[in-house]
């Protein structure tokens, strides 16, 4: 198996495209962080120390939100006040300013957006890694080995999800030390403020990002695992990447429009991808809850697998 | 003899259309199948299925006694092959190409994929990119990739399309080599009549998906009956005597006369018609049929096909 997921590795690292990638992705953290430097060499943070009195006002000004719209106001919207209104209570208390400066924490937290780019890579990669053998013509080399072919498939997956691994881990460690060079490090190590079922706790900024980089990258892996479901069972690369890319930038929205009308959406995967909802937001329909979206992907991954595992063991193969 | 390759009854049917139609041959150890057909008569189809890309409808291969179909693994490790062109990984090296197969049988060492692009005498260019290759430096790496794992059969579609005539005779040699000195079983699949002609110890004729014809070589050739060309004064009066005479024979209308396919003891008896039939013989001789006559005969009796 190693030796299968060694050739898969050799098969992807050995064309221009895949530098071309990476070259994109530390490009653009790059060019993040000038444009972010620049802009905060310009005012550096405002020392206001008037900043509980501020987030008193704020506070007040939700909470009046709140009570005067009573049942109007959409779900999600008040998720998020109450949760605003909490933080501050307990910055207000511990003595937090909000006015932290901005260092290497900030700069993950900003380039952790970046995770869609690598995903959107690892996509390309998912889409290619099957149907590409079929475009090239390699696949009857490949397939007539001693092999079975469901382990061939196997070692093509793990090859994907590794190098989204790969990505991830270029993304987390190029932007943690451009962030360091170019933001340096907090004095004081700054806590991340967690709200989750009404109380807010204290966590380390670091577990927060794995967390956060993680829960993340759900979304990511789902998405590759249907591109590479498309490539193996239609053999087709540019259908796989044109719905994944799609779904990637339009999924959530277009579920989130059926949500509006219907409880069904629930049962849509892009419904239950984001799991950051469950802790930071609210849940896209009402009723859903984190066992059932994780018991949601599960389902979809099984079946995506199935299918990919299907169509190609039985597929004749007469490119 | 041993027998490596059995081909039993196979049927391969594509979206109601009988592609194979019970094909059956058996092919032995330290010899050269060949197989023959024209376009379109079937032979890349049951390559696939010998070597378990698509499957069969019915009938089974066995591969040293293992079929094809559920003991994959058993069977395949004593296979080497080319389906059509050798497609490789061009962006990567020839070198790299056959470390990629190599990585996938057991027990392939760097000595062994030395020693087999030194075979297929490919040393020079094996670092180069595999897209700066011409066609017949890709068709050896395609016959190294196949050798890697020491096979004992070795599959061979159309191993010689496109090559000139010193790659075409190159790739005949080791075919005949491996099959004499490793005594591999070697298929190969052509319509290259010529060609066949000086690799093969054995041949199957496939048309239309059917196998119509397995014969040795020489008797191939040559077979029962020779080609007799009579020059005659009046060929259509001729050709209409001995069409009486024969009325299944492939009477052809030459420059100076007639020529008909004939078994030695039968000639007396023509000539002696026609000169009862006051035609003018100025001469008889026996014309070397090639393996290209014998083809179309073989295959216009059996699979019903009109030529001339
Ligand atoms: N996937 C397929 N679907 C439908 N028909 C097919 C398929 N593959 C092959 N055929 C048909 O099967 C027949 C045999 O094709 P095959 O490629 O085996 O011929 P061949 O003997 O290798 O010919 P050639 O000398 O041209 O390579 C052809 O009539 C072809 O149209
Ligand atoms: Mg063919």
């Amino acid at each position: 198996m190693i030796k299968l997921i060694q050739n898969e590795w050799m098969k992807i690292f050995k064309r221009t495209g895949t530098y071309v990638m990476i070259g994109l992705l530390l490009f653009v953290l790059i060019v993040m962080g000038g444009f972010i430097k620049y802009q905060d060499s310009k005012g550096s943070v405002p020392d206001n120390s008037e900043w509980k009195k501020g987030l008193q006002v704020q506070n007040e000004s939700y909470q009046k939100e709140l009570t005067e719209m009573g049942d109007a106001i959409p779900q999600e919207v008040k998720i998020s006040y109450e949760r605003e209104i909490a933080i501050n209570k307990y910055r207000i208390e511990n003595d937090l300013s909000p006015n932290e400066e901005y260092t290497v924490w900030g700069f993950l937290t900003d380039t952790s957006q970046m995770i869609e780019f690598a995903g959107l890579f690892t996509i390309i990669i998912a889409a290619g890694i099957v149907a590409s053998e079929f475009n090239w013509g390699t696949i009857k080399l490949l397939l007539i080995r001693p092999i079975k072919r469901g382990k061939i498939l196997a070692a093509k997956y793990l090859t994907v999800l590794l190098f989204g691994l790969f990505m991830l881990f270029i993304l987390f460690a190029f932007s943690s030390i451009l962030g360091m060079v170019l933001f340096g490090f907090p004095n004081d190590p700054v806590p991340y403020l967690n709200y989750y079922n009404g109380t807010v706790t204290e966590q380390s900024m670091l577990l927060h990002l794995i967390n956060y980089f993680g829960l993340k990258s759900i979304n990511m892996i789902m998405l590759a695992t249907m591109a590479f479901m498309i490539s193996a069972a239609f053999r087709n690369s540019s259908l796989a990447i044109g719905l994944s890319l799609f779904l990637m930038f339009m999924g959530g929205q277009l579920t989130r429009l059926i949500a509006i009308k219907y409880e069904w959406a629930k049962y849509i995967l892009f419904a239950n991808t984001d799991l950051l909802q469950y802790f930071e937001g609210a849940p896209m329909v009402k009723g859903m809850t984190l066992g059932f979206s994780v018991t949601m992907i599960i389902v979809y991954f099984l079946l995506f697998q199935a299918i990919a595992f299907y169509v190609f063991k039985k597929r004749d193969v007469a490119a | 003899m041993d027998t490596l390759v059995e081909i039993q009854n196979v049927t391969k049917t594509i979206k109601g259309r009988t592609i194979i139609d019970s094909l059956s041959f058996n092919v032995n150890k330290g010899e050269v199948f060949g197989f023959l057909g024209p376009n379109g008569a079937g032979k890349t189809t049951t390559i696939r299925m010998i070597v378990g890309l698509i499957g069969m409808t019915s009938g089974d291969i066995k591969i040293l006694g293992h079929s094809i179909k559920t003991e994959f693994e058993q069977a395949i490790k004593h296979v080497g092959g080319i389906v059509e062109n050798p497609e490789m990984y061009k962006f990567m090296s020839g070198y790299q190409n056959l470390v990629h197969y190599a990585r996938m049988s057991q027990g392939i060492t760097k000595e062994k994929i030395a020693e087999t692009v030194e075979f297929v005498g490919l040393t020079d260019r094996i670092h180069d990119k595999v897209k700066t290759y011409s066609l017949g430096m890709r068709q050896r790496l395609g016959l190294a990739q196949c050798l890697l794992h020491d096979p004992k059969i070795l599959i061979l579609d159309e191993p010689t399309n496109g090559l000139d005539p010193a790659g075409i005779r190159e790739i005949r040699d080791h075919v005949r080599k491996l099959a004499r000195e490793k005594d591999m079983a070697v298929i190969v699949s052509s319509h290259l009549l010529s060609e066949m002609e000086m690799m093969c110890d054995r041949i199957g004729i496939i048309q239309q998906g059917k196998l119509i014809d397995v014969q040795l070589m020489t008797d191939f050739v040559q077979g029962n009956e020779k080609i007799y060309e009579i020059e005659v004064e009046g060929k259509e009066a001729a050709s209409r005597i001995v069409k009486d005479m024969y009325p299944d024979s492939r009477v052809q209308l030459t420059e100076n006369g007639i020529a008909l396919p004939l078994k030695k003891e039968k000639v007396p008896e023509v000539i002696k018609r026609l000169v009862n039939q006051d035609i003018q013989i100025y001469g008889v001789k026996e014309v070397a049929k090639t393996l290209e006559d014998r083809f179309l005969e073989v295959t216009s009796q059996k699979g019903g096909l009109i030529h001339d």
